[in-house]
């Protein structure tokens, strides 16, 4: 079924698709949307989903830590300051091995106040176990937390995964999006059940752990986030196979094959880039696109692989760490080095908002095409529209 | 519901059992140990960060033999209500659901989660077990430590008095509070078995005394909390639907310069203080015992 739906309008109709018996929210713009929808669902019957109308982000993280414990399919949105007062909690439930699945509407971080979007939220989030999934457009937000259920809950995942989608760009904003058949989604996503607080099997959790064992768990937890990459291609190809949508798991690339200059992006600026792409080629550039779908755990491996004939990277950063420069381009570099690689040329840009269109970023790909040609060496970081 | 009215009649089985971690004489494991003979096996319990929530497991061992997590410290009853949701949509039904946490669990740090849980009317239970400082940190003061009580941030005695969370948690309307003492074991279980017939949200606090914290001997726990009540500082009673029943009167009243002098961290408080406080306990005592 084809709806007109916003990204949040989307997220919400995941969760009723993939059967989410908890939702644990707390209002936060843009993100409350979402759990008025599924609230809506839960009033109309066509979802049967207990709703705990927590107090705070901690408590709506906390609560669905916990019914996820207790064996149920659980579910939350947030963003920004919700999400980082939720830090902790999000350390627990990755810590915990729980499968949550939260929607995060990305939102740039106070201080100065802003409701508008970016990434900086996530980014300061980026070591807390969880799997980091970000979204072009809202068919991929619908597609991609449906498969976030079956990729946390996968028994050799066992973590909980973020799916990221920005605030008003994609939140607000209404597209075409194909809605699955419930049966369909059934299929693909049964529910099994592996409660931790089971009275017929009781469990201590989280009890004090010396230096004797608290590294094995940490060493078992990072290696569960790194099978998380490769379970996602097979969750992707299983999708696909049902809806033919194939989101192409950790990296997609566009125009690729022949490129010269590759622009690597994340979230609603991978659709901007794909028009740059277009026009770039148009005009006889070599131009091309990486897309990054899963941020944590990072797929070096892929993106070294679909880099290696690149001459020049353009990695594009909607998010600062403040004193080291954007992520993605650290990840980039991180990933590259030690191998023949093309030189990364970073660009902070659209933080709290500001607008990047198709033209800034074909402008910023002529910038480096020229000082490529002038052999001028990259800058750690540049910040681009100020 | 027949309610225990005898030792003979408390059940042998130990849901936490010996082994634990906590110091000889600790009146938190008592008030554990007491309220589990009751609780039952079909009990999930949630502890955030206190002495409660480290002594009863380490490493791959454990004194629990329900289900217990080690939540945090802000959200214990946000994990209870949690749990709940995702027992009641599979349709699990007779299972108690615990936050159980120490005092700044419950009063300061974790009040945020504990007002939005009441105010929901979780079906929970949730336990306050009260030594009136913060001793899994080495016995700091918090907001229900006693008016001049030495702590090691309050050196010179805590300049405010105690907070009256009774009074604030009555103000959710719960329909079942009560407040109970490690020194009244059968008090205490009877009120676990009327909270546990009850749906929604239930609220028991219970003085557990901390010698190390109080200034006092380990063989003094009960005494000193037996005392509490006595002098009538802390005083036995529940509310089911907000009417108030005493449910125990003290056999003896003593004054609560006996209670306070054989603490440690009272010993700055001046006669002067000690007659103002006794005054207040005074008034409160017909007011609560009327």
């Amino acid at each position: 079924m084809r709806l007109l739906l916003n990204g949040n309008e989307a997220a919400a109709h995941a969760a009723r698709l993939a059967r989410v018996e908890v939702l644990a929210s707390y209002p936060i713009t843009p993100a409350a949307p979402v759990m008025e929808k599924i609230t809506q669902f839960i009033a109309e019957g066509s979802m049967k989903c207990n709703f705990v109308r927590v107090e705070s982000d901690h408590s709506a993280m906390a609560a669905a830590l916990g019914a996820a414990m207790a064996g149920a399919r659980s579910f939350l949105i947030t963003n920004s300051q919700g999400l980082a007062y939720m830090s902790e909690v999000l350390y627990h439930t990755s810590g915990l091995r729980q499968p949550v699945v939260m929607a995060v509407v990305n939102r740039a971080l106070a201080a100065p106040h802003s409701r508008f979007p970016e990434h900086g939220d996530v980014v300061a989030q980026e070591t807390c176990g969880w799997v980091q999934l970000f979204c072009e457009n809202n068919q991929e937000v619908l597609d991609s937390l449906i498969q976030a259920f079956r990729l946390g809950e996968d028994e050799g995942v066992r973590l909980p995964v973020m799916v990221n989608y920005e605030g008003y760009i994609q939140s607000h904003t209404r597209e075409t999006v194909d809605v699955p058949e419930q049966e369909a989604i059934d299929n693909f996503l049964p529910l099994v059940r592996r409660p931790v607080l089971d009275v017929n099997n009781p469990l201590a959790v989280n009890t004090v752990t010396g230096p004797e064992l608290y590294m094995d768990y940490k060493y078992h937890q990072d290696a569960a986030l790194q099978h998380a990459g490769e379970v996602l291609e097979e969750v992707s190809g299983a999708y696909a196979r049902i809806t033919g949508r194939d989101w192409g798991g950790a990296v997609s690339g566009y125009r690729l094959e022949d490129a010269d200059i590759v622009l690597v992006a994340m979230g609603s600026l991978v659709s901007t880039a794909r028009l740059a792409v277009d026009d770039l080629r148009a005009a006889g550039e070599k131009a091309g696109l990486l897309k990054i779908r899963l941020f944590r755990p990072f797929p070096a491996a892929a993106v070294r692989e679909s880099l290696q004939a690149a001459r020049a990277i353009i990695a594009l950063d909607k998010n600062i760490v403040y004193g080291a420069g954007g992520a993605l381009a650290r990840e980039l570099r991180a990933g590259l080095y030690g191998f023949p690689a093309a030189p990364v040329y970073s660009y902070i840009l659209g933080l709290g908002g500001r607008d990047v269109g198709v033209e800034d970023l074909a402008g910023i790909y002529r910038q480096v095409s020229e000082q490529l040609g002038s052999g001028t060496a990259p800058a750690p970081y540049q910040w681009y529209g100020l | 519901m027949e309610l225990i009215k005898t030792l003979a009649e408390v059940p042998e089985d130990e849901l936490f059992t010996g082994g634990h971690g906590g110091c000889r004489g600790c009146g938190a494991a008592l008030a554990v140990r007491q309220a589990m003979k009751v609780l039952g096996p079909r009990t999930i319990i949630n502890i955030p960060a206190s002495c409660m929530a480290t002594i009863g497991g380490s490493g791959l061992t454990t004194a629990w033999k329900v289900p217990f997590y080690h939540s945090l410290f802000e959200c214990a009853p946000a994990v209870a209500s949690g749990i709940r949701a995702a027992l009641d949509i599979q349709g699990i039904k007779d299972v108690n659901v615990v936050s159980w946490a120490g005092d700044a669990g419950t009063a300061d740090i974790g009040f945020q989660s504990l007002t939005g849980a009441a105010e929901r009317q979780e079906n929970i239970i949730h336990v306050c077990y009260d030594n009136e400082t913060y001793m899994n940190t080495g016995g700091q003061a918090g907001s229900v430590t006693p008016y001049q009580a030495i702590t090691p941030d309050t050196p010179a005695g805590k300049p405010t008095p105690r907070k009256d969370m009774l009074a604030i948690m009555a103000a959710h309307h719960p329909p079942y509070l009560a407040t109970a003492s490690v020194a009244y074991p059968l008090d205490l279980m009877q009120k676990f078995q009327k909270a546990m017939a009850i749906q929604g949200f239930r609220y028991i606090h219970i003085l557990a005394p901390c010698f190390r914290g109080w200034g006092i001997r380990e063989d003094q726990t009960v005494q000193l909390a037996r005392m509490a009540v006595e002098c009538g500082l802390w005083q036995l009673y529940e509310e089911v639907d907000g009417r108030r029943r005493v449910t125990v009167v003290p056999e003896r009243r003593i004054p609560v310069r006996e209670y306070l002098r054989l603490q440690g961290r009272f010993k700055n408080m001046d006669e002067a203080a000690i007659q103002d406080l006794q005054d207040e306990v005074d008034r409160r005592f017909r007011e609560v015992q009327s």
